[in-house]
């Protein structure tokens, strides 16, 4: 108990130094921790349908794409904290919407499929704007400052662990992990997995997309192209994989590592770091198939100390 | 379990790394003896293939300023050598925007120069104002430049839609052309040149014969072309970006669409073109508003070195468009003396600068003394057909026929 | 319509479907073998292109001669990959699904590596050189040589690689592999071979469909991604591990977006094309041929 005590009260230390980031650091690191809270939202998120269900989702960059034009389109017209809710909100109503057909799907055949949506909503959108703008682009004024943009992640992207933390934690993710295990058994146990993949991809969707109508405000320009990128799922799958994918640590550790070490070889070697990254992707792959955490937290349990 | 001992290390690599990475401090020299130039540079990813251009041109204008000991800043009373501070962005705007935060509060540069391509620039326009630092754009071209409400920020090029596609349309009517085929990419910027041609196009009476669009990244226009070609027109005007310019030259050969005039928006400029192309490239017009024959002091100069240097041509737009961009902060800097940024925004916003391109001067965010022009393949070389003050050949018309 | 524009639509999508197939039935032989998705496929396109092209423009050989060398070369990468890689990760691997979330990160790295070293090397400029460009009719339509000949090469090596794994011993013990991992293996069925094979051929389609691409097509760096993409829509279409299934995939995906472009809005062509693609595996989840190799 008292373990868990000091668990909690180390998290909650790091939350309060998270908080006053932008009271005594520069610029840029107010902006590198922003691109980390943004990138632990999207990877914590992930995992609550993908990690936990093992339906591997390339749909992240849909969501994230949807929530930026949806703030795009309604930048002043209403409150800043309410578009990005309501970014949030569509997405997870489109997930809805589609999540039952979607999600019978399985395997392979789910990860392209959902290549797919994110594509077709890249060109839905081509599409659209042209129909409405003539172009295809728009640029945001007097979008907020850095720290009002680095408050917000910081709480989409608290809120997406604590989620992904409750929601393993919980029936409901008992009942996810069993669709992974064996998802025809699970369901003549009666476990009703439609309804469980379904919630689990709305509630994935649902932070992507604030994410989406934050970082739209921080580019200030968008386009199809770059909001509907598929890198941005790529990338949250690397990062889950990375740390191990089943838990919320995992997911955590695999967004920091990643961004960190990217970060510090990028400004090092500008030409070099990308070819760097992808040896270390390779290198844990072969020798760490479960993730960074997963060989540590073996040796933690087997030789308590 | 060597396993586990291998686990352990990589942790302890990746920690290493972490902590390198948070001791990790910018150089700061004492004695003021060198002086700092960052940008963000599209290195790797989608946009690394057309910044190639533009990396180029900055490191020759380092090695020339170089050569000569540095730029003359009078505050220091001497000559301050160029040194570069320059990050990938990765083709991505989060990423840009990041770098000019890190150049500005972290690294403590001197002076900026623009990262590439459009869209990045929109992303990094309101750091300029934010932190009152000046920067010159350089590769960037759309009439919403303008909504951009910066007293910091200012565009070169001449390529905007609006003014490029009149100056398209007036050499059209001056080559008495009437039948016209648009075909257009949907993309960002060939739709924003549409948008603008169209009512030039109907103001000079032009017939249409056919306008259609095309996807990104179409891999096979046989069948628009062939439509094209049974409309028998005699331009077409293909708004398009590189990839699709090599797709069209290619099918138009290929099913013998061989309009008077072949204009061909963004792609014939690229280096790889010509010799790509060959002979084909006879005749075939792009936007642009350089060529090394105009008259223009240091244009034939800029290009020999760029030669000498790399070995290729240079970009006609992205490499001379960079190139005039240093040589405006270089002006800057030795007119002002210093590094305020106040003082350089004043001089920069206010003042004539003397380029390779000719003499630029900005009124508001736009350049307006360069004219919008039509460059033109003729026996291997750009030259400059429109208008008639710059150029430096005539308008080849009608366009000769597809070798072979 | 008249005929010649009929006939002339009808070419254009075969050809590049024909490419497209040859793309697929690369990508699905691996993936039909080893359970491995390969996202790396398109930057294997892009490094047969840049041989092919550094071959023609340095030393002047011909691209019907790199053909040869560049799918072998692209073979030798994938034994090299496969070898040092793979086979150590799949004698490892615990279960199908953690080797195929595994492989996916691998090839990721793979396409990182591949595409930057490339641009490392040979810097981000695009690049390209015209070959064979003279003109043929056929019923009227205007091909280029250098297409028809793309296409011919990619129908004959779809069509070669079909029939290895129709006729000959090795190719029905590919397919044994594919159907059954662990009954081929009770009958005695080399597995790290046909891995390897497969592996090899694979990659040796990939380089080899850079080099056609390279004749028509601009080369850069990063041109390899949107191969990848339609290589995957194309083998879920046709069904994964069904080669037969990619090689039909790959016309009916060619045909569908050329005739798609001329009787709608070719700015629709995407749309039309994804949202066709998202149906289809909505209502046959296991793609038009379904699983398995006819």
């Amino acid at each position: 108990m008292a373990k868990r005590a000091a668990l909690y009260g180390f998290l909650a230390l790091i939350l309060a130094l998270l908080c006053l980031v932008p009271a005594f650091a520069s610029d840029y690191v107010v902006s590198l921790f922003l691109d980390l809270l943004m990138w632990i939202a999207l990877t914590e998120s992930w995992i609550i349908l993908s990690g936990y269900t093992g339906y591997i989702s390339l749909g992240h960059s849909a969501f994230f794409g949807l929530g930026a034009y949806f703030m795009a389109m309604t930048w002043t017209h209403i409150p800043y904290a309410l578009g990005v809710l309501s970014g949030g909100l569509v997405c997870l109503a489109f997930a809805f919407a589609i999540g039952f057909p979607f999600l019978r799907v399985r395997g392979p055949y789910f990860v392209i499929l959902t290549l797919g949506l994110s594509e077709f909503t890249k060109y839905l959108f081509i599409n659209l704007e042209i129909k409405l703008g003539g172009t295809v682009g728009r640029i945001l004024m007097m979008t907020p400052g850095l720290e009002t943009l680095y408050y917000s992640v910081l709480i989409v992207g608290t809120g997406a662990t604590i989620t992904a933390y409750f929601v393993k934690n919980s029936r409901f993710g008992i009942g996810l992990f069993s669709i992974k295990e064996e998802e025809d058994a699970a369901n003549s146990l009666g476990i009703n997995t439609s309804i469980y993949k379904w919630l689990a991809f709305g509630i994935s969707a649902f932070f992507p997309g604030m994410v989406g109508a934050i970082l739209a405000l921080r580019r200030s320009y968008i386009d199809p192209y770059t909001v509907f990128s598929p890198a941005v799922s790529f990338q949250v799958i690397v990062m889950a994989f990375l740390g191990g994918f089943e838990d919320v640590e995992g997911a955590l550790l695999g967004a920091v590592v990643l961004t960190l070490v990217s970060e510090a070889l990028w400004a090092q070697y500008p030409y070099y770091y990308m070819i760097i990254l992808g040896a270390i992707v390779i290198f844990i792959v072969k020798f760490m198939p479960l993730g960074v955490l997963h060989p540590i937290k073996q040796r933690l349990l087997k030789e308590p100390q | 379990m060597e396993k586990r001992k291998m686990s352990v290390l990589v942790v302890v690599i990746l920690g290493v790394l972490t902590l390198g990475f948070f001791s990790m401090s910018a150089p700061q020299a004492l004695a003021k003896d060198v002086m700092p130039v960052g940008f963000s540079m599209s290195l790797t990813g989608k946009y690394a293939p057309g910044a190639a251009g533009q990396m180029q041109a900055y490191q020759l204008w380092l090695d020339v300023v170089n050569q000569n000991g540095g730029i003359y800043v009078k505050k220091y009373g001497k000559k301050l050598p160029v040194k570069f501070v320059y990050y990938d962005d990765k083709s991505s705007a989060d990423t840009a925007v990041r770098v000019y935060e890190k150049l500005i509060t972290k690294d403590k540069v001197d002076v900026l120069l623009s990262p590439y391509g459009t869209s990045i620039h929109f992303a990094v326009a309101p750091l300029a104002e934010r932190y009152k630092v000046p920067i010159v754009g350089s590769t960037a071209a759309s009439v919403k430049l303008r909504d951009i409400k910066s007293r910091y920020f200012w565009f070169i090029t001449s390529c905007v839609p609006d003014r490029q596609m009149k100056a398209l349309v007036d050499l059209l009517k001056y080559l008495n052309i009437k039948n016209i085929a648009i075909i257009y990419a949907q993309e960002l910027f060939p739709r924003e040149n549409l948008q603008f041609l169209d009512p030039y196009v109907k103001k000079a009476g032009f017939n249409v014969v056919l306008k259609k669009d095309y996807p990104m990244g179409a891999k096979d226009l046989t069948t628009l072309l062939s439509e094209v070609k049974g409309k028998k027109p005699h331009a077409v005007i293909a708004l398009c970006y590189p990839a699709g310019a090599f797709t069209i030259t290619t099918q138009a050969q290929e099913v013998g669409l061989n309009p008077d005039f072949l204009f061909e928006l963004v792609g014939p400029a690229v280096v790889v073109f010509g010799p790509k192309f060959g002979a084909a490239t006879e005749g075939i017009a792009t936007m642009g508003h350089w060529s090394p024959k105009g008259k223009w002091p240091g244009a034939k100069e800029f290009y020999d070195r760029y030669v000498a240097k790399f070995k290729r041509k240079p970009d006609y737009l992205n490499s001379v468009l960079s190139y005039t961009e240093c040589q405006i902060v270089q002006q800057a800097i030795e007119a002002v003396g210093s590094f305020d940024r106040e003082k350089l925004r004043n001089y920069i916003a206010n003042h004539e600068f003397e380029t390779i391109n000719g003499p630029i001067k900005f009124a508001g965010l736009e350049n307006t003394k360069t004219p919008s022009m039509i460059l033109q393949w003729q026996k291997g070389e750009l030259e400059i057909i429109w208008p008639k003050e710059t150029a430096t050949a005539k308008p080849l018309y009608p366009k000769p026929p597809w070798p072979k | 319509m008249e005929l010649t524009r009929i006939l002339q639509i009808l070419s254009a999508g075969l050809i590049i479907g024909g490419i497209y197939a040859l793309i697929a039935v690369g990508l699905n032989l691996i993936y039909g073998t080893m359970r491995l998705l390969n996202i790396a496929h398109g930057e294997l396109i892009m490094l047969g292109a840049y041989v092919t092209y550094w071959l023609y423009t340095l030393y002047g050989v011909s691209p019907l001669i790199s053909m040869i060398l560049v799918s072998a070369f692209s073979a030798l990468i994938g034994l090299i990959v496969c070898w040092s890689i793979f086979l150590p990760i799949i004698k490892t691997s615990k279960s199908a699904a953690v080797l195929e979330s595994n492989s996916l990160l691998i090839f990721f790295g793979l396409s990182v590596i591949f595409s930057n070293l490339a641009s490392l090397l040979w810097t981000a400029d695009i690049r390209g050189y015209s070959y064979m460009t003279k003109v043929f009719y056929i019923l009227g339509v205007p091909l280029m040589h250098n297409r028809l000949l793309a296409f011919l090469v990619a129908v004959v090596v779809c069509i070669l690689s079909y029939l290895l794994l129709q006729k000959t011993m090795l190719g029905k013990a590919i397919r044994a592999l594919i159907q059954d991992r662990e009954a081929s293996q009770l009958v005695g069925i080399n597995a790290r071979f046909i891995y390897i094979f497969s592996f090899c051929l694979g990659f040796a389609m990939a380089g080899l469909a850079g080099c056609l691409l390279s004749m028509f097509y601009e080369i850069t760096p990063f041109m390899g991604l949107p191969y990848t993409i339609v290589a995957f829509i194309v083998i879920v279409l046709g069904g994964l591990g069904n080669i037969f299934g990619s090689l039909m995939g790959g016309f009916l995906l060619g045909l569908l977006e050329t005739i798609g472009v001329s009787l709608t809005s070719p700015g629709l062509r995407p749309i039309l094309s994804y949202s066709i693609f998202i149906l289809i595996i909505l209502v046959r989840p296991k793609g038009i041929f379904g699983r398995g190799v006819y």
